[in-house]
């Protein structure tokens, strides 16, 4: 049936969106070069495509388009609390991309946006421009990848090289770059600067491939990151969302000794581990257009507006995990 | 179902021979012809038009998610690039009036060019009307009425605007054979098109939101349930088969259960959520 919906469905990125305003800014041109064959559609703003009526998340996704568009308002917004802030003050999050190209089964952006589409944010000196002025005010710890995986996306748009260049001189602003991708060779060029963590999420092999379709092997992201910590970047490994299913915790056993048998836990920054948990708007909405997920359809209880295991089930989780991984790193790196 | 919308005879009726469509004979206020797993309307010339006929077919047909809404007729084209005769699927539709536009996803594969259509209250000479002015590649009165209509029912996947070349907005006198030809000529096209929806729905889940399952009507009506009960016992259901990839067995024992009291029927309730929470 897979090889029928390959005649069916175009590639994706076979269309581009873009605003009439942002038709000659050089990351669009940077962008539209790298797809000459894409259809351009020139929009006035990238809500009238990507906030349409009843649009189809999961038909979207299997041929995705890009929307190019200019960020105006607020770019920058106070962390939120379900996330975690690994003893940083002054946690702020910002989303150049909204969207992610991998689309794992269990992610909340298909709960959270009406469109599949990937919205790029092409006015990066804006985000520059915000984050000097939080400067100005205060020390910054800024999550770069939120609702996306902008790693991921770097040879479409180089945003990740662009951030770490904008940034490694400035000594009050950390940043966070979260990936599943195994594309560090897209930004090894870079001297490794120390306020800059490159955070990987990591899954046992029975969950990417179940859930985690179109992301790198364990094996692919394992190698990026032992050549990052080896040439001296920061890196940060997040055991989250930790799932639950059948034998899950030899799946995990394996997953950490084997994330430690590659890369020496001395160059390790830091780790973090969570369970899966969603807020109960986005679950509502993932039930609707993933009829088939075992993992959005499991009985989750509700506590504070979100979603998760059972408070005993997820206790038995976090400690199992934090046992693994207390075997390799010390307690005071490892966040829960 | 596929559900086609057409200004005139002269264009629908290509069609109407090609798939071996039939006119419903009782009284209708459009021409409405059927076939097998096609519907088509002749809308008349006109945005409103074209969007009440859009409107009364899907309403009338009791449209879902899983159709598809196709306008097809002809159009006049601003630049010579494109050829009479050539079908555009058009990517974008802008209602000239109100300058709102609209964007099908072009999602399955077909073999037509692409195009801006816009659709315009009054027939378009370039010889009158100044060529800057026109923001779509072709030029029609219908396009975006359907358009706007059709989204009220459908995804924007399954909407779109086929539009064939016939003039080059130079106040041509129509030709019925001519279009007749046009349209015929991209019948391939067209029912390609048609093929790759076939498969995209054949390979694409059923989507929740759709009607519950027959085994939870019979069982909800049996236990004399709630609506919420029966909105929980659907979610249970599906719940249990994403769980399982299987139907529920054990729920088959209910089916003939037919209780005098809404209390009996709860107490039914709580067994069956039991049975579906593993
Ligand atoms: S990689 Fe992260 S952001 Fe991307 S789809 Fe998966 S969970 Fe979502």
């Amino acid at each position: 049936m897979k090889g029928l919906k390959k005649y069916s469905v175009i590639k994706s990125f076979s269309h581009i969106y873009v605003e009439e305003g942002v038709m000659d800014h050089p990351v669009t041109r940077e962008i539209i070069g790298k797809f000459p064959g894409a259809v351009k559609i020139g929009i006035k703003h990238y809500k009238d495509v990507f906030c349409r009526p009843r649009q189809n998340f999961i038909v979207q996704e299997m041929s995705r388009k890009l929307i190019l568009a200019r960020k105006k308002g607020e770019i920058i917004y106070s962390g939120p609390e379900v996330c975690q802030d690994f003893g940083n003050k002054n946690f702020y999050y910002t989303s150049p991309i909204l969207n992610c190209i991998y689309g794992c089964e269990y992610c909340y952006l298909r709960g959270m946006y009406p469109s599949a589409n990937i919205v790029v944010f092409v006015n990066i000196e804006d985000y520059f421009k915000e984050v000097e002025n939080l400067l100005k005010q205060q020390p910054v710890y800024l999550c770069l990848s939120y609702d996306t995986d902008l790693l991921a996306m770097e040879r479409i748009v180089p945003f990740t090289s662009r951030w770490i260049v904008h940034a490694s001189d400035k000594r009050d602003l950390i940043i966070e770059i979260r990936t599943k991708s195994a594309n560090y060779s897209a930004i090894r060029q870079l001297p490794p600067a120390g306020n800059i963590i490159l955070a990987w999420t990591l899954s046992p092999s029975e969950v990417i491939e179940k859930y985690e379709q179109k992301t790198p092997s364990l094996e692919l992201r394992l190698k990026s990151i032992k050549k990052a910590a080896d040439d001296g970047w920061k890196v940060r490994l997040c055991f989250d969302p930790v799932l639950y299913f059948e034998n899950w915790q030899r799946a995990y056993d394996y997953l950490i000794n084997q994330t430690f048998a590659t890369i020496q836990p001395e160059k390790i920054y830091d780790a973090s581990i969570g369970v899966f948990r969603i807020s109960r708007d986005y679950l509502k909405r993932m039930r609707k257009i993933a009829s088939a997920s075992e993992i959005i359809f499991y009985p989750y209880e509700e506590r504070n507006g979100i979603y998760s295991y059972p408070e005993e089930l997820k206790e038995e989780i976090l400690e199992y995990v934090f046992g693994l991984v207390r075997k390799y790193l010390p307690t005071e790196k490892i966040f829960i | 179902m596929f559900y086609i919308v057409t200004a005139f005879h002269t264009e629908a009726k290509p069609i109407i021979e090609h798939f071996g469509l039939k006119k419903i004979t009782r009284p209708c206020r459009f021409q409405v012809f059927v076939g097998d797993n096609i519907v088509l309307v002749e809308s008349g010339m006109s945005i409103v038009a074209s969007a009440a006929a859009t409107s009364f077919l899907l309403t009338e047909f009791g449209a879902g998610t899983r159709d598809v809404a196709l306008n097809v007729g002809v159009c006049g084209a601003k630049e010579k690039s494109l050829k009479k005769g050539d079908a555009i699927l058009c990517h974008k539709i802008i209602n000239h009036d109100t300058k709102r536009a609209f964007y099908p996803d072009i999602i399955v594969k077909h073999a037509m060019k692409e195009g801006v259509l816009e659709t315009f209250s009054s027939p378009v000479d370039k010889g009158e009307y100044s060529e800057s002015r026109i923001e779509g590649d072709v030029v029609d009165m219908e396009g975006a009425g359907f358009f706007e209509a059709a989204s009220f029912f459908l995804p924007p996947h399954k909407i779109h605007c086929v539009k064939v070349v016939y003039d080059y907005l130079d106040g041509e006198r129509v030709d019925p054979v001519r279009v007749w030809e046009y349209i015929r000529g991209n019948i391939p096209l067209i029912e390609n098109l048609m093929t790759c929806y076939n498969v995209l729905d054949e390979w694409c889940p059923e989507f929740f939101d759709e009607e519950e399952p027959e085994i939870v009507r019979e069982i909800s009506r049996g236990l004399k349930l709630s609506v919420t009960m029966t909105y929980q016992l659907k979610f249970m259901v599906r719940s249990y088969m994403a769980r399982h990839k299987r139907e529920p067995e054990a729920l088959k024992e209910f089916l003939n259960v037919k209780v005098s009291s809404k209390n009996e029927g709860k107490i039914y309730f709580e067994r069956i959520k039991e049975i579906l929470s593993h």
